[in-house]
């Protein structure tokens, strides 16, 4: 074996262990299996952050929403007496002709209740209606 | 105009009994309330209980303009306005929940919310006390939220929001007099034209004269209520400018066009002042709303002519 041809033999060893050693670096054998990237690991954190408020928030609405049904039972049951109690007075006034008894002062839509009877008179007046 | 009382009484005084049949006469007892003259008219009787009960309606409607006058620095509105949230007694809770139903149903023509608006336009004092050089303030914008919650005792008003509820209650102390004198006798409680019928009269139903320019026109009220709305009363000067109090919600200002007046008969009188008023800011198309409505009404138009509408023969 020539020189030139050892020589061509050293180098191609030399080139291979280079890129050998390359891969080797490249590949960071030495660093741990389980490292995550950071930017991982702070979206974990968010999230984790993230549905412990979410958590926090249910029992708020859930705490507000129990408070608001017991205020609507409670509204509901005193309208229901306010209810009661208007019907037992319009029962107390004694009975009159046909239509007597004003009706209370209701919330419900004036034109779905039936127009009271008014039709024009030639009868001297009592009072008068004006815009006061 | 067919504004023809009987006999006026005083105020602050029972009025003898005008007519009787039975021993029964139509007792009467007129005076000065909530800026307006109030009558109270009871066939029962002349006896100390008729009177007491007469009384009592007079001393109803001190304790509700108490809790209800704009002008009192010390009613309960008045703090309400003030300060915009208090634990608010049962009579102002009824009547911003009636005002509330009523500008639902109304679509936002009977609005309780337009203390600004009415302050605005100049009517910032008890109407005789107006002054047409007083300082001029800029209406509301329409478009501004006009909250307001009742949520058990507590009344809450949306920023800036405030609370007139002049009109609506004239027609709350009728209805609720109306019933405290029922037991004792067919009667009618007139606040200043929103007037409640409770029990016919033995000579028939109540006659009621309404204020129309070519009259007279005379209803006959059985039961319910009976209110006007118009702009031919309640009307001053404002540099220069004629302003009168039924504001339009659609623009914060006096209403302009339309009828002259507009009496309605409904169930109650609350019911009557809510119809009468959001009739009445129907424009040119309220004989039109009474009609689908089905509502007995008289609508007089700005030329002086009165139409009988709704049903009303």
């Amino acid at each position: 074996m020539t020189d030139h041809v050892a020589r061509l033999y050293a180098g191609a060893l030399a080139l291979l262990v280079f890129f050998v050693v390359w891969a080797v670096v490249a590949a960071k054998p030495w660093a741990e299996a389980g490292e995550t990237d950071p930017r991982m690991a702070a979206i974990e954190r968010r999230e984790q952050r993230l549905m412990r408020e979410s958590k926090r928030v249910n029992k708020v609405v859930q705490r507000r929403f129990a408070k608001y049904q017991r205020r609507l039972a409670r509204r509901k049951r005193e309208i229901a007496e306010a209810e009661a109690a208007a019907a037992a007075a319009a029962a107390a006034v004694p009975a009159a002709p046909a239509t007597s008894g004003v009706a209370p002062a209701s919330s419900a839509p004036a034109a779905a209740a039936a127009p009271p009877p008014v039709a024009v008179t030639a009868a001297p007046p009592v009072t008068s209606t004006g815009s006061s | 105009m067919s504004t023809a009382l009987a006999t006026p009484t005083a105020p602050h005084e029972v009025a003898h009994p005008r007519s009787h049949r039975g021993g029964r006469g139509v007792q009467r007892l007129a005076f000065a309330a909530m800026g307006t003259r109030v009558e109270a008219l009871l066939e029962a009787p002349r006896s100390g209980a008729t009177r007491a009960a007469l009384a009592r309606v007079r001393e109803e409607f001190e304790r509700l303009e108490g809790i209800f006058s704009r002008f009192r620095r010390d009613s309960e509105l008045s703090r309400l306005n003030e300060a915009g949230s208090i634990e608010a007694g049962p009579d102002l809770r009824a009547v911003v929940e009636l005002a509330l139903a009523a500008r639902e149903r109304t679509a936002g023509r009977f609005d309780p919310t337009l203390h600004d608006a009415l302050v605005a336009a100049g009517y910032d004092r008890t109407f005789h006390e107006l002054d047409e050089h007083a300082p001029a303030r800029p209406a509301p914008d329409p478009r501004n939220a006009r909250d307001v919650s009742v949520t058990g005792r507590r009344i809450e008003l949306g920023p800036g929001v405030r609370l007139d509820l002049g009109g609506i209650v004239k027609g709350y102390a009728a209805d609720r007099c109306a019933r405290q004198l029922a037991p004792l006798g067919p009667c009618l409680v007139n606040a200043g034209g929103d007037l409640a019928v409770a029990g016919t009269r033995s000579e028939g139903p109540w006659p009621v004269a309404v204020d129309v320019p070519n009259g007279p026109l005379t209803l006959a009220v059985a039961a319910g209520g009976l209110a006007t709305s118009g702009r031919d009363r309640r009307r001053w000067r404002k540099r220069g400018e004629e302003r009168h109090h039924l504001i339009d919600p659609a623009t914060c200002r006096p209403a302009e066009g339309g009828p002259l007046t507009v009496t309605v008969a409904a169930p109650s009188a609350t019911d009557a002042e809510v119809a009468a008023k959001s009739i009445f800011l129907a424009g040119e198309r309220a004989e039109h709303e009474a009609e689908l409505l089905g509502m007995p009404a008289v609508i007089v138009s700005a030329d002086g002519r009165a139409r009988l509408v709704g049903g009303l023969t």
